[in-house]
């Protein structure tokens, strides 16, 4: 096991994913609770703990292109029954951030425009505007009317308003601002390391 | 009582039920809940999953805005937002270079003291259970309920500190308070798969199956929930689930406080009863209660 007697350079990307989680994952007993217990591990999802067997093994692309993380929903199930409590969905983010450094593309494309388009309503509008966000992933999905009847049944409720998938709120620049501002610090970062 | 409240994103539009009647429940009980000024997004899942820094700073931005407010307690009602809030408090606690970031980032200075709530807890126990038996006027005698809370308002224990994380009962003593039978079962807070419902639609038909599955043998009336990505999952999947499992399956999906109000007397459609795909309303009348 590289973990215990790897050479420090077969170790890095252990080494880095514990330092940007904050999780030791040194500690884990591969024991299987978290994948027992894992909403999305599947035939074709391996789920926690191969995936931190990957981690462990050095086994960088097999890591940063492994599906678990991203079809992690943060439910905080494994980080509940782990013996060392290690907390899965601050691995998740680690990973995605060093996926995103390394330009290693999305294996799960539909999750990733979800997520990018859930953000990028943020930015512009301080809050997410739920509705417009769902059209959008569904138009760029090319499934322009999934759910259509649905919402067409909560328009005629009264729970939703049609204008909600058109109109954007009242913008807000400040949440806008947060977001250059991490990002100039991670450019920053990029810079200081090359 | 004066507390801060922090709606979040989705009960602006697509929840407003769980809003309106927040808003209501806590009025009759003599609490005033206060909007946090300006408040943004917390960034949800998205911003957890692709941006750590990003992630804290979206609700240091909001910790900020409360801390304004001259008030110290804020009440959230959805658990996601209940959560990454109090958790990123923690986080700049206890690392003072990722304080100094965060600051930086949203060029205010945050004090980190506030005392985080979810809505369902901040009403169990800081109102209480005996001040909320007080104001019901009619009990809901004869409604069998299956509680739901998912996963963001209890789990992991280690973050959100709050009941248990496999087997939580603050929700069953608040609507045992309303005079309702409350069913058991194993899957309190078995994941519904909500953050994937438009993504990764098949996994999330697939959770939610199991859940409703198990809800439909146990005969409830009603699941009683208290996030609303557990509500509008289960509300809108059900048709789905029903096809694949060669049933009718139409269960109700119920905020626990539109049932709070409903004791309390409030007529069934301000509580934005009339308001989900699986429509309450005709059980409710079934049993005497709308």
């Amino acid at each position: 096991m590289h973990r215990l007697k790897g050479h420090p350079e077969e170790r890095r990307f252990l080494e880095e994913v514990i330092e940007k989680s904050g999780q030791n994952l040194l500690e884990c007993l591969q024991c299987g609770k978290c994948t027992g217990s894992c909403p999305i591990s599947s035939q074709t999802v391996g789920g926690p703990r191969q995936l931190i067997a990957r981690i462990l093994h050095n086994m960088q692309d097999a890591a940063l292109e492994d599906p678990t993380w991203w079809y992690c929903v943060s439910c905080g199930t494994c980080a509940n029954r782990c013996p060392v409590e290690i907390n899965m969905y601050q691995v998740a983010t680690a990973l995605c951030e060093m996926a995103e450094e390394a330009a290693v593309a999305p294996c799960e494309p539909a999750i990733h425009r979800f997520e990018e388009l859930f953000l990028k309503s943020v930015r512009k509008y301080g809050r997410v505007q739920e509705l417009k966000t769902v059209m959008q992933f569904n138009m760029r999905s090319f499934q322009p009317f999934k759910d259509a009847k649905k919402g067409l049944q909560l328009m005629l409720k009264g729970a939703i308003s049609p204008v909600h998938f058109i109109k954007g709120g009242a913008k807000d620049p400040r949440v806008a601002d947060i977001f250059t501002r991490v990002e100039q610090l991670k450019q920053g970062e990029k810079a200081h390391e090359s | 009582m004066k507390v801060s409240y922090y709606p979040g994103c989705s009960l602006e539009v697509t929840a407003k039920p769980y809003d309106t009647s927040a808003q209501q429940v806590c009025r009759s009980l003599g609490v005033e809940l206060e909007e946090v000024p300006q408040w943004c997004c917390c960034g949800s899942s998205p911003a957890l999953k692709m941006d750590g820094l990003l992630s804290t700073a979206l609700s240091a931005q909001n910790l900020v805005h409360i801390e304004g407010q001259s008030v110290d307690k804020v009440v959230i009602p959805c658990p996601f937002c209940f959560r990454r809030l109090l958790s990123a408090q923690e986080e700049i606690q206890a690392d003072q270079d990722l304080k100094t970031t965060v600051q930086n980032v949203i060029q205010a200075e945050i004090a980190g003291q506030l005392d985080i709530q979810n809505l369902l807890g901040f009403l169990r126990y800081d109102i209480g259970l005996e001040s909320i038996r007080e104001k019901v006027v009619q009990p809901l005698s004869g409604l069998r309920l299956l509680t739901y809370y998912g996963c963001y308002l209890v789990k992991p224990s280690g973050v959100t500190h709050y009941d248990d994380g496999e087997y939580p009962v603050s929700m069953d003593e608040v609507l045992q308070a309303l005079g309702a039978e409350v069913l058991d079962w194993d899957f309190k807070t078995e994941c519904c798969g909500a953050g994937l419902s438009l993504s990764k639609t098949d996994t999330v038909v697939e959770l939610t199956r199991r859940i409703m599955r198990e809800a439909k043998f146990k005969e409830a009336d009603a699941l009683v929930v208290a996030c609303q990505l557990c509500q509008a999952n289960l509300d809108m999947r059900q048709e789905e689930i029903g096809k694949a499992e060669d049933t009718d399956m139409a269960i109700p999906i119920i905020y626990f406080t539109q049932l709070m109000g409903l004791a309390f007397g409030l007529p069934a459609k301000q509580l934005g009863l009339n308001h989900h795909l699986i429509d309450p309303i005709s059980l409710l009348k079934s049993k005497g209660l709308a």
